[in-house]
This record gives C-alpha cells, sequence and structure tokens, in this order.
C-alpha cells in the first residue's frame, strides 16, 4: 500500500468517524459511544496528517458535476497536513472533555444539538484545510461558521449568550463575503476555480488585482484570526460558549484564518511586494500588544483568555509578516524560518490555550462563577486541575523549557534575522517590533501569574469557591493530554523538526529551499547563528531541582516547619477580605498605561446624617471604556441602522406581495436573457 | 574533563562570590554614610544562621510556596552556568544563548510572585503586582539590548558577543555601545531592586517591592531566596561588564588563562560595584508610578543605541 | 588622532548633545532645566572643540570660547534670575505626559534619521554619524516648546533648539565664519533678554507664567 493510499484511508476513517458521530447523536444513541467515534476520527485525522508530511504523499478526491465551478474537490498538500494535525490535536481532547462537562445544571456536552455539532464543526474545519476549489472552501467555511454558532448558542438562555451569537454571526458573514470576494476575483478567469488552475492564473494577474485581492482576504480572514481591528467578536463569543467549544475555537478555529492567510497570499498569489508583509506585521504588533492590555485589565476569566488569543495571534502574524518580508526579498531559507515559526507557535497556542479554556471550564462548573474575584483557594480543593492549569499558564507565558519559550524564541531569531534585510529602515523597525514582543511576552507573564494566581491560590472568596470539587476523571484527563502536549512540545522540539521543515514545500518558490534552522537536540537558527536546547535546559533545571533538596541535607540545614497564621502586621484575624484582589493586581499597569485604557472613575461617598466626618459608605466603580469600538464601530452601525430600516420596507408581510417579488424577478431575469 | 570543570567553577563562582558582591556594595554604603558597617562577609554569615532556623510556614501556603525558592535558586544557578564568567565561549554555550538567561530569570521571577499571592498576605500580593510590573517594563529594553548586541555579533551567542566585542576593540568607544550599556544599567537597577527603584534595605511594608513578595518566607526558604537575589544581582554585573567590556576573559582554556578571567573578573565587579554604591547613596527612591517613567528612558537609550548602530554604517 | 575615531568621539558628543535635550523631557523642575541646559551647551563647546583639534581652525576655538561664556554661563544666570524672581519652581502639568513625550523623542529621532539619510549617504563627511543627531535635538527643543506650558520652559526648549542647529552648522559644514557665529550668537543674547522682559509682563498681568493663559487675551 502506497503512502497516497494510506493517507486516503485515514482521511476516509475520520470522515467517517466524524459522520457517525452525529448520526448517533441525532439518534440520540449513547454518548460514550460518539465521544469514541470523535476521537478515533480526530486521531485518524492526525495520523492522515502526519503520513502526509513525512512522505510525498499526494492525496486527491473530486466529485465532479455539471457546473465545474460547482465541483467538490478535496486535496491535503503538506500546508493542509500541518493544520489538519492541529485540528486533531485538539479535537480529541475536546471531544472527551465534552462527555462529563455540565456547568450550571445544564445536561452534559450541551445536549442534543451540540452532540450532532461539535463532529460536524470539527468535520468542516478538517474540510477547510482540505478543500483544493473555490467553491469546496467557502462551502466548507460557511459549514465551519454555521457549526460553531449553533454551539455557541446552544442552550443559551441568556441575554449575554443572544447578543455574543448575533456578534459572531454578524462578524463571520462580513468575513465571509469578503473572502468569498476575495476568492472570486482571484477564480475569475479560470473554467473550474480550483487552486491548481488559479495559481497558474495568478502570475498574469495584474498587480492592482493582486493587491486588491490581498486586502480583501487579510480583511476577512484576518476577522476570523482576531487581528485588530478586527477582533471584537472574540472577547464576546469567547465567554459565552462551552468552554471545550471555546478551546476549539481559540485553540483551532482562529488558526484557519492564519491558514486562509497563507493559502491565499503566499500559496495562490505566490507571495508579493514588501508592504503585505509589513503591514502584517504592523497589524500583529498592534494585536499582540492590544490583546494582552485588554486580557490584563479583565476579571473575567474566560474574557482574559480570549483577549489573549487576540495576543497570540498578534506574534503568530508578526512572524508571518516577517516570513512575507523575507519571500518578497528572495530570502527563502529565512522566509521559511520565520514561516516555521509562526506554525510552530500556532500549534503551542492550540495546545496551551486550549488546556487554558478546559481548565476556565473546569472552574467554572466547580464554582458556578467565571469572575476572578469569587474564586480562590481551589489549589487544595482541585489539586490536578490546578497543576495542570499551571503547566498552561507557565507555557503561555514563555518559560524556558515550555513550548511557548521554544516557539518565542525563534520568532525573536527571524526578527534578529530580519536586520540583514537590505533596507536599513525596515531593519530598525524589526528591532522595534523586537522590543514590543518582548514588552508582550513580559505584559503576558503578569497577566497569567494573575490570572493563575487570584482562582487557585490563597482563601477562597465566595463560599461556593470554598466547597469546589474537583473536575470529573475525563475532563482531568482532556486536560492531561494538552498538559502533556504542551511539555512534550517544549522540551523535545525535534519531534516538531519534520513537520516545520517539510509543511510550506508546497508552496511556490519554496519548494526544494533547505531551511535556515535546524531542529536537533540543539534548535539552532541557522548556520553560526545562536542555539538552544530546551531539552538539556530542562534536563539541567530538574537535577538542580532534585539536587537541592540533597544538598540542604548534607549541610545540615534545619527540617523542622511550624505553622502560624500569614504576618499581618499584627492583626487579629486573616480573612479573604485581606487578600490581594484581581483588579488590584492589575492596577500599576492600568496606571501605566492610562492613555490607552482611559478608564472611567465614579466615587460616590454616603455621609452620616449628623456629621461630613463620619462615612458610612464609599462605592467605587470603574471601568474600562472600549474606545476602540467607541470609534470604529459605533458610526458604522449608527450609519447601518437608517440603511437597514429602509430596507425593511420591503417587509410588508403580506403574502402576495412576496409571491409578487418572486414573478417579477422571473420575468426580470428572463428578459435580461432574452436581450443581453 | 576540561568542560565540567569549567562549568563546576561557574557554578561555584556563582553561589561563592554573590553574598561577598553584596556585602562589599553593603560596606561601601555604609562607610560612605559615614558608619563602619557590616564585614564583607556578613552575608555569609547571614545564610548561615538563616539555614540553620526553623521555618514558619504560614497555614494558607500550598505547595507553591514550598517549591518555589527551590525552583528560583535552580533557575538562577543554572543561568549561573550560561553567563561567560572567566571564559568563552562556554561549554554550554549551545544550550543557553541570551535570550534563555533573560528568560530563565524570568521563570524565577514568575514563582516567586505566584508565592508572594499563595499566603493569602496583602502584603505578598502588593509586592508580587508591583514586581511583575516592572518586570513586564523592563523586558523592551533588555530585547532592544540583546538585539543590538547580536546584530554587531551575528547571533545572541554569548560566546560568540565577547569574541566579537574582544576583537573590535574600537567598537566599545562608540556612542550605540556606551548608550546600550546604560541602558541595561538601569534595567539592572530595576531587575534586581537596587535603588532608586527598590530600597534593599526598607522595613516599611508599604514602600517595598521586593521584600514584599518574601515577607513569609523564614529560615532555608529564606536563605535559599535572598541566596538567589544574590546571585542574580551577581550574574547582571557580570553580564554588563563581561558583554560589554569584555578584557581579562579568556579565550583559550589554559588554567593559566582562567585565572587571569578570575582576576578580572572580581576586578570589573568591584569597580561597578563601586560605582553602584556612589549612585545608591546619592540617590533616593522614586515614586512608584515614577520608575516606569525611567524604564521608559532607559527604553529611549537602547532605541538610540540601535539607531545609531544600524542607520549610520 | 584616526579618522575612525574622531568619528566615532563626534558621534558620540552628538548623541550627549541630544541626551542632554531629551533629559529635559525627564525633569520636572525649572532650576533643573537650566541646569540641564548648562550642562547641554557644554557639551556642545566640547563638540566644537573636538571638531576644532581635528580641523586645527582656531576660529573655531574661539566660536567654542563665545559659546562657553554666553551660552554655558551667561544666558543660564540670567533664566536663573528670571526664574528666581518670577518664583515659578515646578512645571505645572504639561500637554504631553513624560512617558508620551520620551516616546515621541525616540519617534523623532526615528524620522530625523530618515529625514538626514540622504546626506548621510553621500558619505565625504567624517562627521557625518552626529548630523541625524543634531537634527534630532532640533525637534526635541521643538517638542519642548510645543508640549510644556510654562513661558520658562519655552525658552529653554527655543534654546535646545538653537543648540541644535548650531550643532548641525558646525558639523555639516565644519565651522561657519565666525561673522557668521558672531551674528547668530547676537541674535540668541537679544532675543534671550527680549523673552526675558516678557517673562516678566506676562508674570505681572496674570499672576503666573502659565502660557496657556494667553488665550484669555483673545477677547
Amino acid at each position: 500500500m502506497t503512502s497516497t493510499d494510506a493517507v486516503i484511508g485515514c482521511l476516509v476513517v475520520m470522515g467517517a468517524g466524524y459522520l457517525g458521530a452525529a448520526l448517533l447523536a441525532v439518534l440520540r444513541a449513547g454518548r460514550r459511544s460518539g465521544v469514541a467515534l470523535v476521537t478515533c476520527g480526530s486521531v485518524a485525522g492526525s495520523a492522515a496528517a502526519i503520513l502526509a508530511l513525512l512522505s510525498d504523499a499526494q492525496a486527491g478526491l473530486g466529485f465532479p458535476s455539471p457546473l465545474p465551478d460547482l465541483a467538490l474537490v478535496f486535496h491535503l498538500d503538506a500546508l493542509g497536513a500541518a493544520f489538519l494535525l492541529l485540528i486533531g490535536l485538539v479535537g480529541a481532547p475536546a471531544a472527551i472533555y465534552s462527555l462529563e462537562y455540565a456547568p450550571g445544571g445544564h445536561s452534559a456536552g450541551g445536549g442534543r444539538l451540540a452532540g450532532t455539532m461539535l463532529p460536524l464543526f470539527l468535520l468542516s474545519m478538517s474540510l477547510v484545510v482540505l478543500a483544493a476549489n473555490v467553491f469546496t472552501f467557502l462551502l466548507s467555511w460557511e459549514g465551519m461558521s454555521l457549526a460553531s454558532y449553533l454551539l455557541v448558542i446552544d442552550e443559551g438562555d441568556s441575554r449575554e449568550r443572544r447578543s455574543a451569537g448575533r456578534w459572531y454571526a454578524g462578524m463571520a458573514h462580513a468575513g465571509f463575503a469578503l473572502i468569498a470576494a476575495a476568492l472570486w476575483l482571484l477564480g475569475a478567469k479560470t473554467t473550474g476555480a480550483t487552486f491548481v488552475e488559479i495559481r497558474e492564473a495568478a502570475a498574469t494577474l495584474p498587480s492592482v488585482v493582486r493587491d486588491v485581492v490581498f486586502l480583501l482576504a487579510l480583511s476577512g480572514f484576518g476577522s476570523k484570526a482576531g487581528l485588530v481591528p478586527l477582533h471584537v467578536w472574540l472577547p464576546r463569543v469567547h465567554p459565552e460558549a462551552p468552554s471545550h467549544v471555546s478551546a476549539l475555537m481559540s485553540g483551532v478555529m482562529l488558526k484557519l484564518g492564519i491558514y486562509g492567510l497563507l493559502r491565499v497570499g503566499l500559496d495562490l498569489l505566490g507571495g508579493g511586494p514588501a508592504w503585505w508583509g509589513g503591514l502584517l506585521l504592523a497589524l500583529g504588533v498592534m494585536s499582540a500588544l492590544g490583546g494582552i492590555l485588554s486580557a490584563l485589565v479583565e476579571n473575567d476569566l474566560k474574557r482574559l483568555l480570549a483577549h489573549s488569543s487576540v495576543e497570540n495571534i498578534g506574534i503568530i502574524c508578526i512572524a508571518l509578516g516577517i516570513g512575507f518580508v523575507f519571500r518578497a526579498c528572495g530570502m527563502t531559507g529565512l522566509a521559511i524560518l520565520a514561516l516555521a515559526a509562526a506554525l510552530y507557535h500556532a500549534i503551542n497556542h492550540a495546545a496551551f490555550k486550549g488546556l487554558l479554556f478546559l481548565g476556565s471550564g473546569a472552574i467554572l462548573q466547580a464554582t458556578g462563577t467565571r469572575n476572578m474575584e469569587e474564586m480562590g483557594g481551589l489549589i487544595k480543593r482541585m489539586p490536578r486541575t490546578a497543576a495542570l492549569f499551571l503547566i498552561g499558564a507557565a507555557a503561555i507565558a514563555a518559560l524556558p523549557p515550555l513550548n511557548g519559550f521554544a516557539s518565542e524564541w525563534m520568532i525573536f531569531q527571524s526578527l534578529l534575522a530580519g536586520a540583514t534585510l537590505p533596507y536599513p529602515f525596515m531593519a530598525a523597525m524589526m528591532a522595534v517590533a523586537a522590543g514590543i514582543l518582548a514588552l508582550t511576552g513580559g505584559l503576558a507573564a503578569a497577566c497569567f501569574v494573575k490570572a493563575f494566581g487570584i482562582p487557585f491560590l490563597a482563601m477562597p472568596r465566595s463560599l461556593r469557591s470554598a466547597e469546589a470539587r474537583e473536575a470529573p476523571s475525563s475532563m482531568q484527563l482532556a486536560m492531561g493530554v494538552l498538559a502533556t502536549a504542551c511539555v512534550l512540545l517544549g522540551v523535545l522540539p525535534f519531534l516538531m523538526a519534520p513537520l516545520l521543515s517539510n509543511a510550506f514545500r508546497d508552496l511556490p518558490g519554496l519548494s526544494g529551499v533547505q531551511a535556515a534552522f535546524r531542529i536537533g537536540v540543539v534548535m539552532e537558527a541557522g548556520p553560526g547563528a545562536a542555539g538552544v536546547s530546551p531539552t538539556i535546559l530542562a534536563l539541567c533545571l530538574l537535577v538542580a531541582g532534585a539536587l537541592l533538596p540533597c544538598a540542604l541535607l548534607a549541610i545540615g540545614a534545619a527540617r523542622t516547619a511550624r505553622r502560624a497564621e500569614t504576618w499581618g502586621c499584627g492583626r487579629a484575624t486573616q480573612t479573604a477580605r485581606m487578600e490581594y484582589t484581581s483588579t488590584a493586581f492589575a492596577e500599576p499597569l492600568r496606571r501605566v498605561f492610562t492613555d490607552l485604557y482611559r478608564p472611567t472613575k465614579d466615587i460616590a461617598i454616603d455621609f452620616h446624617p449628623e456629621s461630613k466626618y463620619f462615612v458610612r459608605s464609599i462605592q467605587y466603580k470603574s471601568s474600562i471604556r472600549t474606545w476602540l469600538e467607541n470609534t470604529f464601530y459605533r458610526p458604522l452601525f449608527d450609519l447601518a441602522r437608517p440603511l437597514a430600516g429602509t430596507g425593511r420596507l420591503i417587509q410588508s408581510g403580506s403574502l402576495h406581495v412576496y409571491v409578487a417579488y418572486i414573478v417579477a424577478a422571473l420575468l426580470l431575469l428572463l428578459l435580461l436573457a432574452r436581450w443581453l | 574533563m576540561v568542560p565540567y570543570l569549567l562549568e563546576g567553577l561557574q557554578g561555584f563562582l556563582t553561589l561563592a562570590l554573590s553574598p561577598g558582591l553584596i556585602g562589599f556594595v553593603r560596606l561601601l554604603k555604609a562607610r560612605m554614610q559615614g558608619r563602619r558597617g557590616p564585614g564583607i562577609l556578613q552575608p555569609y554569615r547571614d545564610l548561615a544562621k538563616l539555614l540553620n532556623k526553623e521555618r514558619v510556614v504560614s497555614t494558607q501556603a500550598s505547595w507553591i510556596f514550598h517549591a518555589a525558592p527551590g525552583i528560583l535558586f535552580a533557575s538562577t544557578l543554572v543561568a549561573g552556568l550560561l553567563v561567560p564568567l572567566v571564559a568563552a565561549p562556554l561549554p554550554l554555550d549551545r544550550v543557553g544563548d541570551l535570550v534563555v538567561v533573560v528568560y530563565l530569570l524570568l521563570l524565577g521571577t514568575f514563582f516567586l510572585a505566584l508565592a508572594g499571592l499563595d499566603t493569602a498576605s496583602a502584603f505578598g500580593g502588593m509586592g508580587s503586582s508591583r514586581a511583575m510590573t516592572i518586570a513586564a517594563l523592563a523586558e523592551p529594553t533588555i530585547a532592544l539590548a540583546i538585539f543590538g548586541m547580536a546584530v554587531a555579533a551575528g547571533s545572541t551567542n554569548l560566546g560568540e558577543i565577547v569574541a566579537r566585542t574582544l576583537s573590535h576593540p574600537e567598537a566599545t568607544l562608540s556612542a550605540g555601545h556606551l548608550m546600550a550599556f546604560a541602558a541595561l544599567f538601569i534595567v539592572m537597577l530595576a531587575e534586581t531592586g537596587r535603588l532608586p527603584v527598590d530600597n534593599p534595605a526598607t522595613h516599611l511594608e508599604l514602600t517595598m517591592i521586593h521584600e514584599a513578595m518574601t515577607l513569609e518566607y523564614s529560615g532555608p526558604y529564606l536563605a535559599l531566596v535572598e541566596w538567589s537575589g544574590q546571585m542574580k544581582f551577581f550574574l547582571f554585573l557580570a553580564l554588563l561588564s563581561n558583554l560589554v567590556f569584555p578584557w581579562g576573559v579568556s579565550v583559550e582554556m589554559t588554567p593559566g588563562a582562567i585565572l587571569v578571567g578570575v582576576g578580572a573578573l572580581v576586578l570589573k565587579l568591584v569597580v561597578l560595584a563601586t560605582g553602584l554604591a556612589i549612585l545608591e547613596t546619592r540617590l533616593s527612591k522614586l515614586r512608584l508610578f515614577r520608575v516606569p517613567e525611567l524604564l521608559g528612558v532607559s527604553f529611549l537609550l537602547a532605541l538610540l543605541a540601535i539607531t545609531s548602530s544600524f542607520l549610520v554604517r | 588622532m584616526s579618522a575612525e575615531i574622531f568619528a566615532r568621539l563626534v558621534t558620540l558628543a552628538s548623541s550627549l548633545v541630544l541626551l542632554s535635550g531629551i533629559s529635559v523631557l525627564w525633569r520636572h523642575s525649572l532650576p533643573a532645566y537650566i541646569r540641564t541646559f548648562a550642562r547641554q551647551s557644554f557639551l556642545f563647546v566640547l563638540a566644537i572643540l573636538l571638531v576644532a583639534v581635528q580641523v586645527s581652525d582656531v576660529q573655531l576655538y574661539v566660536v567654542a570660547a563665545l559659546v562657553f561664556v554666553i551660552k554655558a554661563v551667561f544666558i543660564p544666570r540670567v533664566l536663573r534670575r528670571v526664574q528666581r524672581h518670577v518664583g515659578a519652581d515646578i512645571e505645572v502639568r504639561p500637554y504631553v505626559n513624560t512617558p508620551v513625550s520620551l516616546l515621541l523623542a525616540g519617534v523623532l529621532t526615528l524620522l530625523s534619521y530618515a529625514v538626514a539619510s540622504p546626506v548621510v549617504n553621500l558619505g565625504a563627511l567624517p562627521t557625518r554619524g552626529g548630523i541625524p543627531l543634531a537634527l534630532a535635538t532640533v525637534f526635541v527643543g521643538l517638542l519642548i516648546i510645543v508640549s510644556r506650558k510654562s513661558a520658562l520652559t519655552q525658552i529653554i526648549g527655543f534654546l535646545v533648539m538653537e543648540n541644535g542647529i548650531a550643532l548641525l552648522a558646525i558639523l555639516a559644514t565644519f565651522g561657519v565664519p565666525l561673522i557668521v557665529e558672531l551674528g547668530v550668537f547676537l541674535d540668541v543674547l537679544l532675543g534671550v533678554l527680549v523673552m526675558q522682559v516678557f517673562v516678566y509682563r506676562i508674570r505681572e498681568t496674570f499672576d503666573t507664567i502659565d502660557v496657556d493663559r494667553l488665550k484669555h487675551l483673545r477677547h
């Protein structure tokens, strides 16, 4: 059996698994078997991806139809395989998690609609990366948006959830329109609009058209990925969705926006002028900084994680932008370095963000709240969840030797390689981008000290937190799988080496190029460049950490420990009101960046009626105005509302008028066909 | 065999010299303030005393409180194995570059901040919050300084940076080099908690940054935390002196050259520590919200260093 | 000295002049501004001496002496007298706060590098490293004028800008003739004396030297 057959076989198993699980859910059959089928499907998909990357298999499938534009064509190439692996990485744990995830009395896993939509969501995402012509791509994209929309609003009886659903539907469809416009422009002159034909035809397109296509694709895919300023749906939707759906959306769906950018920008258009990369770099920097600054001041744990996703997408786009610039300047070895760094960070982000969202779901189920100001002391009630969440927090803060550090190191090395660009001004901009990247890294570390420290450490701040119970074992298993992935991807980066070197071999201009980097036990960013070995670092840290207690014993250090109350300047007791709050933790950074936050402050003091010197109560309210939305979106809405109002005039409500519309449209089409 | 000996010497120097360096700074400050001051060996005596005392652990503490001093100590020690103290390139040169050293130190700060929150003490939370703020705001300057040095040397590899400066001594006079030194010096003050950012000798909890995080530690835990802080200070000063003025760092691995390296290191550290002591005696602690302005100045210095080395070739 | 070392020292001196101009953005008290300006003029004198030693031009030595006497000694003394008489001590809250001013100074430096690159790339002058820095000093002086409210600070900003222009002239042309320098000095001296009188007038009318209040003269 050739490798192509093996890949096709795995893909068929994947499709069958997902469809079977959806069917089982519709028929209300056993949930366990449904989850098992989804897991099989995910594993099969990942296996297909790994096989496709390691061998030279070119697996394709086509369903012809009388209208060549409307055929279904699938093809798995190296780039698609990389993202297919990502889907399987988070898909299986998400499915396992949904077995016993039942926050707030909802049914575990969300009921029949959610059970059907989850495998269909995974299936449509897989079909997006498999699509090989415009129609298939758009169909799968729309299916993905629809499935995720239904997953978000399922069992939605709260106003926030319905509003989140509306925002999501609106922005997903706006993005779809832009992507459709870009792809149709590309496929206009070809017969079947398959990617192969588009690639050949794109070289002959005038550069204005290419620029327009790129900008449309950037807006459409950028809004799906969550680039500033089109990210506003992210922090509204992710908190409301069930946690495993948030994990999938944040970990996988956002990366499909990145996939789209790579597909259209580097594959179909075959690369472009350097300003494309520069624009991506600028948007990436803004998203990274904006995302982490918003995350810092959040008290809602899931919204904090959503803003942090915006930040990480920004980091991925920084690497992507540099890759585009290198490609435009013909420095292909360095281009692969930058693109591989972007892909590595995408995979790492899927692993640790998925883990963090699943952990936040466990907290939500145990304490009934997403508000960090009501949590606390959970490390004693939920020790395993705490340990797993800590791994995720340390990974996202880019601490060595975990996976976040490895990919950020690679991105830093690509920025450094950018200093060799022939334009000295761009090289100086690389330095500034490196500085801002480091700033977001430091802010992320601060943010995740807060995100782990406030919910899990110290004393419980509410009654439900004091009575929290550990998460069920299936949820722990799902989190454990992702935590293991975080550790392995960081400590053993050579596992990723074949993926990263081969993922871009099918892109025009980059095939057959030797990657500048080499990943063995030592990761090297290029010949003569710096190297880092997370493996040996982990080993050194473990040895040092293990030797330390022995050394202390050997020198006769004291071994006794006495328990006492925390130092409180001599006051009598310690209560939960005396510990630091989440708002207080972020306060210094809020003050430093006050020009960007523009917080509003509202103080109401209630005096005793007898005398102004006796204060009965003080109410302090402070909120961060979302000035970005006010400047961009409010004018847009104010413009759209009267237009929509005039549009409503068509809806008269009378059946006769609607039938008359149909007749009029038919007559118009016939007349046009006759005389044109 | 020689590589292991060299790394062992690195570890030994980091562990053994760092309390002495702090003792030297304290003695100088005391003399300048008209006091007799404790001896240079006082920090060693303090560490020995702390190691023999009983631990007092808060009833609220979890395993993070117990693990953090160990993690902090281990990460600082491993960073000490990577920084070229007396010789370059080190055997572990390909294991970690300058970026790794910075992030290893951040790993220690991360866990110490968690430990500050762990005991439910308001002071601990305040110290954690302030320390993470300052660490985050110092990062861009460090990145720009690393970028500048790496562009000149061709990579972020520590051995390469030292070798490059040794082979181009006139580069030390350039404005970029000196501004990078000034920027890194300010960052060192912020990261190691020296005046004017943080007063290491203060007893008022509301003025503490680093001390507030470690307020609950006692006994061997406190010894480990203090020692790690001294090692971090030692490593920062060693980085400053050996990356910017690397003369004395041996490139051959002969015992004679290494002895010269040790002597040169001690001399450079004494000079830097004297400068620091004079600075600390002259300056008073900045208000907390003027520290970002100071870090902004250091960022600007690093930016100017980059532009003057980049845009004028 | 060799051309290489001369170039580096010139860049170093120009950077120090720029940095002392930027440090005005960081300080908050008026006596500190005056001291910083005196320091900047002193560093400027050092730069002129450096060029004078390299070119061995007697005129430049005279220029250096004049700059020292007028800008590093006389003008700061005049300003200090005004400041003591007017009584203003701390700069009122500026239009742009400190971190943003520092960021803007960085952006202006990058811009001046971009603007000066055609001149720098001509490549003939050994002082070409310092030209963008001198241009940046001019911009920083303008930034001080635009962003600060006190009349005295605006005079300081004008003087910083003037230092930058003079440094640019010295670096770009290796010294201007003595006659031109004398003319410029006379200009600056008279300017400062006139501005000093105005500061007294503003103080008498408004009881403060906050230039923002001049808006009230409109009606």
